[in-house]
């Protein structure tokens, strides 16, 4: 890793470089009351001070709805199969979002890789910028509010200049061509140690993690518990659709109406909608609503963690934001620990309310 | 040479149908800018809007338009049934009741009468007013329908989809949940987030809203969120969802400072059908 430091101002010759490498350059801009991920077509319109976005940019990686193939049933030939091309530089990813992009790399890059991910993943330049928790932020519980890899470069915000880490050779020589930068002196480190002891400050107390995947397996047939929590699901589906660690697809094949040719395509699919356990002769394995929710929460408490260790979440908050009836990690952990550890009473609990 | 998978099997014979409509659908249909394409897969043996030929006695697959409000409906059905292999409905009045549907008991129903043809008379010198007339109801109240196609009217790619997975005899595939994850797919910012917003700056500001509460909430998905994506809230025309929690979306209106009664009544407009049948279930639907 090499450090450097910039100007605020010397962002915009960032930019300039990345538009001329890059086909592509996206990062936070504002929509309403709201932000998302979107295009870039002047360093003006990012906004690397923003909270978080509706979708997370994993949405590059992982489209809502992708092609996956042409096919021609008169001949049975299939064509149009080549993952998507070109290069995209993705501005602004916050530690949350890049920590939730490498456990997407384990399963779409790890025993087997899934090439239209990982043309997209791979043609992509990632810079992370750093952030302040906002009210429901989890990542600290997550481990996920520190990233150390996965991205190309990450700026951090020292008021009136970035420390810059620069962790591949193409983000060294972007640096070296397009930006003026400098060596970080004594006082820029100092400077740089000062946001890091602010930024851990200012989390709200986290819910308490102790035993979770245990617990979880324990409390896993409390039908009251999950009742409680999940008959006021709307099945929606919003909270998957948010989730930068949520990768449940379902594969359709489109006809086209001419009735010869058509498309087999991928769309984002979550465990809330009742078809998603369902097999044939219509037999549903998780038939109620609190069933469904009891299983998202297993899959990315104990399912994930005990094949990789990790928890399938980086504490984001956008399920907590999109979710209606407050239903999130932290309502679910707090739910879960309450009866053992009366004292966890206080932790601030995201109740959502539909705001994303 | 690769075996072609089209042998020459005949066509599917296909029948147009209306019922108690506007019409909207089939015009939606007329308008498909593929449909001479879709055309070459079937054989279209009756549509009253596009052909003069009189229906014939047999068809393979009926594309039903309109609710049913007369006993005539009924006993039509009943004889279509009979002939098609295969049923399809397009459009909100067929799949719901639709917006005929607000017509939803015998008293709104007298009601309706007496306030439109007050004579008693459909028109001058015309047949009285059919005691035949029902409350309406979707078609498959009546007869088992094999393929429901919603909408408000229908999105005539979404027609061509389906007609073409019935075709190849492909299940039926209804989308099952409620619209909201699609508007994060196109990260539209929530109603009830903007709306909120609006109400307390217009409370603020001492003026009224009159923001529609979002139907989104229950109402069946694969619209791509279309009418958000227009600045508009969700009316409900695709039908509640079959995952749809009722009593917790109206739980969640009524948190959100909205009112349920607005929500319900907003509901109504195509969704009347549906709420009669479910009228009395008010307590937490868990499935
Ligand atoms: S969840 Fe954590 S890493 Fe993500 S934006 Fe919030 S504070 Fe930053
Ligand atoms: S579960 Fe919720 S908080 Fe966790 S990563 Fe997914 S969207 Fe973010
Ligand atoms: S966002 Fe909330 S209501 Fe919607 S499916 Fe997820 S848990 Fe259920
Ligand atoms: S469908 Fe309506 S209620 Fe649901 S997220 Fe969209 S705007 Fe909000």
């Amino acid at each position: 890793m090499i450090y450097k430091i910039i100007s605020k101002g010397a962002l915009a010759d960032l930019f300039a470089g990345l538009q001329e490498t890059y086909d592509e350059v996206v990062g936070p801009q504002e929509r309403g009351p709201a932000f998302v991920f979107d295009k870039l077509s002047s360093v003006d319109e990012v906004r690397l001070n923003y909270p978080s976005t509706i979708l997370p940019p994993t949405k590059y990686f992982l489209p809502a709805d992708e092609r996956l193939f042409r096919f021609d049933r008169s001949t049975g030939d299939v064509y149009d199969s080549e993952p998507a091309q070109g290069t995209r530089a993705i501005l602004g990813m916050h530690p949350c979002d890049i920590n939730a992009v490498l456990m997407m790399d384990e399963i779409f890059m790890g025993d087997y890789v899934d090439p239209y991910y990982e043309t997209a993943r791979k043609s992509s330049f990632i810079i992370g910028v750093s952030c302040m928790p906002e009210p429901g932020h989890l990542c600290a519980a997550f481990g996920a509010d520190e990233i150390h890899r996965g991205f190309d470069l990450f700026l951090t915000d020292l008021g009136d200049r970035y420390f810059v880490s620069c962790r591949s050779v193409p983000a060294s020589e972007l640096m070296d061509s397009y930006v003026r930068s400098c060596e970080p002196s004594a006082e820029d480190i100092n400077d740089f140690q000062e946001r890091t002891k602010r930024f851990k400050e200012a989390f709200a107390p986290m819910p308490k993690m102790d035993q979770l995947p245990l617990l979880y397996g324990a409390k896993y047939f409390d039908e009251e518990l999950w009742e409680r929590i999940g008959d006021d699901c709307l099945s929606c589906g919003a909270c998957a659709s948010v989730c930068p660690c949520c990768y449940c697809f379902d594969v359709r094949d489109k006809v086209d109406p001419g009735g010869k040719t058509g498309m087999r395509h991928r769309i984002w699919d979550s465990c809330l909608k009742s078809e998603h356990a369902e097999v044939a002769h219509g037999h549903n394995f998780r038939p109620t609503r609190a069933s469904r929710v009891r299983y998202r929460f297993f899959h990315k408490f104990v399912g994930n963690f005990s094949r990789t260790g990790k928890m399938l979440c980086v504490g984001c908050s956008r399920c907590g934001k999109a979710c209606k009836v407050g239903i999130n990690p932290g309502s679910v952990i707090e739910a879960l620990q309450k009866e053992y550890l009366p004292d966890t009473a206080g932790v601030e609990v995201f109740k959502g309310g539909g705001a994303s | 040479m690769t075996p072609h998978l089209f042998a020459a099997a005949p066509k599917p014979r296909v029948a147009v149908l209306s019922l108690a409509s506007d019409f909207g659908c089939q015009v939606a249909l007329s308008n498909f800018p593929q449909l001479l394409e879709s055309l070459e897969t079937i054989e279209l043996v009756y549509w009253q809007l596009v052909l003069s030929a009189d229906l014939p006695d047999d068809f393979d697959i009926a594309i039903i338009e309109g609710a049913v409000t007369t006993t005539e409906h009924e006993q039509f059905l009943l004889k279509v049934r009979g002939v098609a292999k295969t049923i399809i409905t397009i459009g909100a009045c067929a799949g719901t009741g639709g917006v005929p549907g607000m017509i939803d008991s015998q008293e709104s129903l007298k009601q309706a009468q007496q306030e439109v043809y007050p004579s008693g008379q459909e028109g001058a010198g015309a047949t009285p007013v059919a005691d035949a007339r029902l409350v309406p109801r979707p078609v498959s109240a009546v007869i088992d329908v094999d393929y429901t196609i919603p909408g408000c009217p229908i999105d005539s790619g979404e027609f061509s989809n389906i007609l073409q997975g019935a075709l190849l005899g492909v299940n039926e595939r209804t989308e099952r949940e409620p619209l909201c994850a699609y508007c994060k797919i196109i990260e539209a910012p929530c109603f009830y987030l903007m709306q909120g917003i609006a109400v307390t700056s217009a409370k603020a500001q001492g003026a009224a809203t009159t923001a529609t509460p979002c139907l989104g909430l229950v109402t069946q998905t694969g619209c791509g969120a279309l009418c958000i994506g227009k600045g508009r809230p969700c009316t409900g025309c695709r039908g509640v969802a079959i995952d749809a929690n009722l009593p917790a979306a109206r739980e969640f209106v009524r948190k959100a400072g909205r009112s349920v009664e607005e929500f319900d009544a907003a509901l109504r407009v195509y969704n009347s059908y549906y709420l009669e049948q479910r009228s009395g279930d008010e307590h937490h639907d868990s499935a």
